[in-house]
C-alpha cells in the first residue's frame, strides 16, 4: 500500500512539475530577454522590545528583548520561476541563533496551478502564512499561543511539495493549497529538516474563500494528517489537525478568529488525545490623527490533554492582552500592550510590553 | 499657510480631476472586465491574463491624482496601507514584487505599449490613439460607475 503511495506520489509531482515548466513553450523564447544572472530583492524585519510582568521565575521578570533579525530573498528566475528565501537571527543566552525558516523554489504554471517545493510556512492557518516572522506586519506585539516561536500546538514549518491556486468559482473566490512533506520531526516542533523521521509523507488539504461581495473577507478550513514518530517514545501516533479560519482582513475593523483541534492516537494501544485551540482577534484603525492609531484586543485559550507524551512543551494557556498600535510612519510602528495569562492551573500573570517594529 | 495649501492640495478630490482609464498592452487579448476581476488583478491576487500572460501592474507614484483615486476606488486603502500590503503580499510569497511605479502619465502609457501582460490606471486625457482601453462592467471611461460597484 505505501508503494503505490509513493508511486502515485512521485507520479503526481512528476506531472506538476512538467506542467508547470512547459506549459508555454513561448516562455523559453522569451526567457532571452532576461538578465545574465538573477536578480534578487532583500528586504527584511526586526523588533525591539521592552517587558515587565509581575511572575515570580527565578529568571529576568523585565528587561529588553531584541526579538527577530528577518531577511527575506526574492529572486525571479524566469517569468515562470522564482526563489523566495528567509532567514532569521533570534537571540539566546550564548548566541544569536541563525536559521534558514523559507527556502521555496516555485513553479506558476496559471493562477490555477502552481507548484513549489522547498521549506514552508505550513499553511493550515491563517496567522502563520499571514504574519509568522514579520512582527512589523501583525498588529500585536507577538503571535497567538496556537503559533507561538518554537512551539508544538501547530507544525509551524513544513518541508516538501505544495500546490495551489485558484478554483474556477466565480464571486465565491474559492483557492486550494494540498501538499505532501516530511511532517513533524524527531522534535515535534520542527518540520523534519533533515528528512522524514518516519518515511510517513504528511499530507494537508486547505481550501479558502475570499468573496467578491465582502472585499476583505476571508475564510478557510484545512485538514493535516501526520504520523509522529519520537524515540523516546514506545510508539507512534496517528495525528489528525483540523483547523478553520475567518478574517476581516481590513482596518476598520479588523477581526481574525482561529480554531484548531487536534487528534491523536497511539498506533499501537490506540490511546486518544484530543487538543483544541481558538483566538479571537479584534482591532480598529481609529480615522483621527492620521489614522495611526490602532487599538486592539485578542482573547486566546489551548486546551491541551496533559496525558499526551507527545506534547513536551505544550501547556494549557489562556488570557487576554490590549494594547495599541501606533505607526509612526508608513514602515515603523511603536506597540503597547498588557496581558493577563495563566499557564495550566498557575496564578495569572499581568505582564506589559512595548515593542518598536520596522520593515526594511 | 503653505502647509494649509499643501493640505488642501492633497485632500479632497478636486471637481475637475480627471477621468480614470483603465489600459493595457495592445497583446492582451481582454476587452472588458469584470470590477471585481480588476480589483483581483491590482490586488495581485489573479497574476496571468486567460491566455497564460503574466499580468504586470503598473501604478502612478505616490501623490499622483491617478494613485489617489485608484487607492480610493479599487484597493479601498491609504497609501500607508496600500504600501504595507505589497510588502506583505511579497513576504508570503505570493508575489514577487509590487507593481511598477511611473512619474508620469505617459511613462505610464508608454510602458504599458511595450511590457508583455501590462496594465496601468491613467487619466483618460493622457491616452493617445491606438492604446487599449478597458470596459469595466460594460462601462467605458466617463460613465458613471466606471471605477465603482
Amino acid at each position: 500500500m505505501r508503494g503505490v503511495r509513493h508511486i502515485l506520489i512521485s507520479a503526481a509531482l512528476l506531472a506538476t512539475m512538467g506542467a508547470a515548466t512547459s506549459a508555454h513553450d513561448g516562455d523559453a523564447a522569451s526567457d532571452a530577454d532576461q538578465p545574465t544572472r538573477p536578480e534578487l530583492d532583500i528586504g527584511g524585519f526586526i523588533d525591539l522590545n521592552y517587558y515587565a510582568s509581575d511572575e515570580s521565575r527565578a529568571d529576568s521578570s523585565s528587561g529588553f528583548d531584541e526579538g527577530q533579525f528577518v531577511l527575506h530573498f526574492v529572486s525571479v528566475l524566469s517569468k515562470r520561476i522564482n526563489f523566495f528565501g528567509e532567514v532569521s537571527l533570534s537571540g539566546t543566552d550564548s548566541e544569536f541563533k541563525t536559521e534558514l525558516e523559507r527556502a521555496i523554489v516555485k513553479f506558476e504554471a496559471s493562477d490555477y496551478y502552481r507548484f513549489s517545493v522547498g521549506r514552508f510556512h505550513t499553511p493550515i492557518n491563517w496567522w502563520n502564512t499571514a504574519f509568522h516572522h514579520g512582527q512589523w506586519l501583525q498588529t500585536t506585539v507577538s503571535r497567538p499561543e496556537m503559533t507561538r516561536f518554537g512551539g508544538q500546538f501547530i507544525p509551524v514549518h513544513y518541508v516538501g511539495a505544495i500546490v495551489d491556486g485558484a478554483i474556477p468559482s466565480g464571486a465565491a473566490g474559492l483557492r486550494y493549497a494540498a501538499g505532501v512533506g516530511n511532517g513533524r520531526g524527531e522534535n515535534i516542533a520542527r518540520g523534519g529538516d533533515d528528512g522524514d523521521v518516519n518515511n510517513n509523507r504528511a499530507t494537508f488539504l486547505k481550501v479558502a474563500a475570499k468573496p467578491d461581495r465582502a472585499y476583505g473577507l476571508e475564510v478557510g478550513a484545512s485538514l493535516y494528517r501526520d504520523k509522529i514518530t519520537v524515540s523516546t517514545l514506545p510508539e507512534e501516533y496517528d495525528e489528525d489537525l483540523v483547523s478553520a479560519y475567518v478574517v476581516w482582513n481590513r482596518e476598520d475593523p479588523e477581526i481574525i478568529a482561529e480554531y484548531a483541534t487536534i487528534d491523536r492516537k497511539g498506533a499501537t494501544t490506540g490511546t486518544e488525545f484530543d487538543h483544541d485551540a481558538w483566538y479571537v482577534q479584534f482591532a480598529y484603525r481609529l480615522p483621527f490623527w492620521g489614522s495611526k492609531l490602532k487599538p486592539y484586543a485578542r482573547f486566546e485559550e489551548i486546551d491541551v490533554d496533559l496525558a499526551d507524551p507527545v506534547f513536551t512543551a505544550q501547556p494549557n494557556r489562556e488570557g487576554y492582552l490590549a494594547g495599541v498600535r501606533i505607526d509612526v510612519s508608513v514602515f515603523a510602528a511603536i506597540k503597547l500592550e498588557y496581558r493577563h495569562q495563566r499557564t495550566n492551573q498557575d496564578p495569572y500573570v499581568d505582564s506589559a510590553y512595548a515593542q518598536v517594529a520596522i520593515a526594511f | 499657510m503653505l502647509l494649509l495649501l499643501a493640505a488642501a492640495a492633497l485632500g479632497t478630490p478636486r471637481a475637475d480631476e480627471p477621468a480614470l482609464a483603465v489600459v493595457v498592452n495592445p497583446g492582451v487579448e481582454v476587452d472588458e472586465l469584470s470590477f471585481a476581476e480588476l480589483r483581483k488583478i491590482m490586488l495581485g491576487d489573479r497574476q496571468f491574463w486567460t491566455s497564460g500572460q503574466r499580468i504586470t501592474l503598473i501604478v502612478r507614484a505616490p501623490v499622483a491624482d491617478e494613485r489617489t483615486a485608484m487607492l480610493e476606488s479599487i484597493y479601498r486603502m491609504s497609501e500607508a496601507q496600500f504600501r504595507q500590503y505589497w510588502i506583505a503580499k511579497v513576504f508570503r510569497a505570493e508575489a514577487t514584487s509590487g507593481p511598477r511605479v511611473v512619474v508620469s502619465n505617459d511613462e505610464a502609457v508608454d510602458l504599458v505599449g511595450v511590457i508583455e501582460g501590462g496594465i496601468a490606471v491613467v487619466a483618460l486625457s493622457d491616452v493617445p490613439e491606438g492604446i487599449k482601453v478597458l470596459r469595466i462592467d460594460g462601462k467605458m471611461p466617463r460613465e458613471p460607475g466606471y471605477l465603482g460597484e
